[in-house]
């Protein structure tokens, strides 16, 4: 199922828009939207401007994420600009929220509330208990019958920040 | 030692606070202030900074909470936190971040910018740029293009800005290194200062007629501070303007040399509440 998420070949607004679309929302890029490498950008004008005027930029405007590998990986910003539209999200309580930002997967005595599906395979934004994304994960076990253990498997989070840090190679 | 009795002040030990900013854009409808103090952090306002505040106390590390991770706060030292600040109207502005890595001041200004206008951070070392990346990806912030870029090159840009800030290679000051001492020679000082010159006249080949720099060290040594601002004065068609900020007004004859009258606008921080630090506010002479 992970594979799904792949970024597919170079057409990096489907890419971006499939990937809205496994958590219900529909976004649409315009034309100041720009690949930098295996990352994507979204500038204004003002921006736009000048990494045309300028090549050689490394980051510029709003960045939405990277394909690696193959898979596409969201930053945190495109997280937020989908987390209100989006129908398949959680609500975790503090500590699942922050072994979820560990890189940990979510068991089902962490979860306080579903949107949208709860059926296995499905992926879906991991809130914490004031609304705020933390990353997403995939369903891997249906939430209506699963009593307890790991419910959403891990797949991108915010804590990335502190890992790359710590790991300056990467 | 002896240097800093000369400038008027008497050497003391010190151990800075930590601190934090509140980044402002992105904390809508959120109180960050009282969510850090259930998780039991103790904090104080810095009374010199709008939104910054000292930890002072801490059960664990402040980088390691949801909050950090969501961009709410920045961690930035407390006399670090003035330059920006220094600046008039930056909203909607062209502003170069010349020494931009690792991005605390570049996250500050954008805050400043309510993410409007533009920010070309520029830094040298490609290890620093992942850094400063990190960091603007963290914030979300939307309005800075990042290049790996000399600051001494700027001009090859062909941007002219309304605000630049120079927050320029430093010697360090006591405060944030213990070993200081030990590490640094009168010759480290006096290579930065070249450096920093070198900068200096490069803003001032960017910088818009009406424009401002910012020029801020985190060294406490005169070659650094206001020798090299009395040479700006004097060489590149610069003026110093008064600001109304932490620290003290700066000496104008230092080791006996007698420095533009102009550069007791300058402030130098000596350590205390915060690390050593000094700031200054230029424009053009008209």
């Amino acid at each position: 199922m992970f594979a799904s998420l792949k970024g597919k070949g170079e057409n990096m607004v489907e890419t971006l828009e499939s990937f809205a679309k496994f958590f219900g929302v529909k976004i649409s890029l315009n034309k100041n939207f720009v690949r930098k490498g295996n990352r994507y950008f979204l500038l204004d004008e003002r921006l736009r401007a000048l990494a045309k005027e300028i090549s050689g930029w490394q980051f510029a405007g709003a960045y939405l994420g990277k394909n690696k590998n193959g898979k596409f990986y969201p930053s945190s910003l495109l997280l937020f600009m989908i987390t209100d539209q989006a129908e398949n999200k959680i609500i975790v309580d503090d500590k699942a929220a922050w072994l979820f930002v560990c890189g940990r997967d979510i068991f089902k005595e962490g979860i306080m509330r579903v949107y949208g599906s709860k059926t296995r395979g499905a992926y879906t934004l991991v809130l914490n208990k004031h609304g705020e994304c933390l990353g997403f994960g995939r369903i891997t076990e249906n939430l209506d019958e699963a009593k307890e253990g790991v419910v959403v498997e891990n797949v991108s989070d915010i804590g990335d920040f502190l890992r790359r840090e710590r790991t300056p190679k990467q | 030692m002896n240097r800093y009795k000369m400038l008027g002040w008497k050497f003391k030990p010190v151990a800075p606070k930590q601190a934090i900013r509140v980044n402002v854009m992105n904390v809508e409808g959120v109180n960050v202030v009282e969510r850090l103090e259930r998780l039991g952090f103790k904090l104080e306002k810095i009374h010199f900074i709008e939104r910054g505040y000292w930890v002072k106390r801490s059960s664990f590390s402040i980088g390691a909470t949801i909050e950090y991770l969501l961009g709410y706060y920045s961690i930035q030292e407390a006399a670090a936190q003035i330059p920006a600040t220094l600046f008039t109207d930056l909203k909607g502005k062209t502003v170069l971040d010349a020494c931009a890595a690792p991005g605390g001041k570049t996250v500050q200004l954008a805050d400043l910018m309510d993410n409007t206008g533009v920010i070309v951070a520029l830094d040298v070392k490609s290890r620093r740029l992942n850094a400063l990346a990190n960091q603007l990806e963290r914030c979300r912030v939307k309005n800075a293009i990042v290049y790996g870029l000399d600051a001494r090159e700027a001009s090859k840009l062909g941007v002219k800005f309304d605000r630049i800030l120079l927050d320029v290679p430093c010697s360090g000051n006591f405060a944030m290194d213990k070993d200081w001492f030990k590490r640094r020679t009168i010759d480290d000082v006096h290579r930065n200062a070249r450096l920093q010159r070198q900068i200096l006249a490069e803003a001032a080949k960017v910088l818009k007629t009406s424009g401002e720099i910012v020029y801020a060290t985190c060294s406490l040594e005169p070659e650094e501070d206001e020798l090299n601002i009395d040479w700006a004065v004097k060489n590149l068609g610069l003026k110093t303007v008064e600001i109304n900020c932490y620290g003290e007004e700066s000496p104008t004859e230092i080791f006996g040399k007698r420095l533009d009258s102009s550069v007791r606008n300058c402030r130098r921080i000596w350590p205390g509440e915060t690390q050593g630090f000094f700031v200054c506010k230029l424009e053009r002479q008209r």
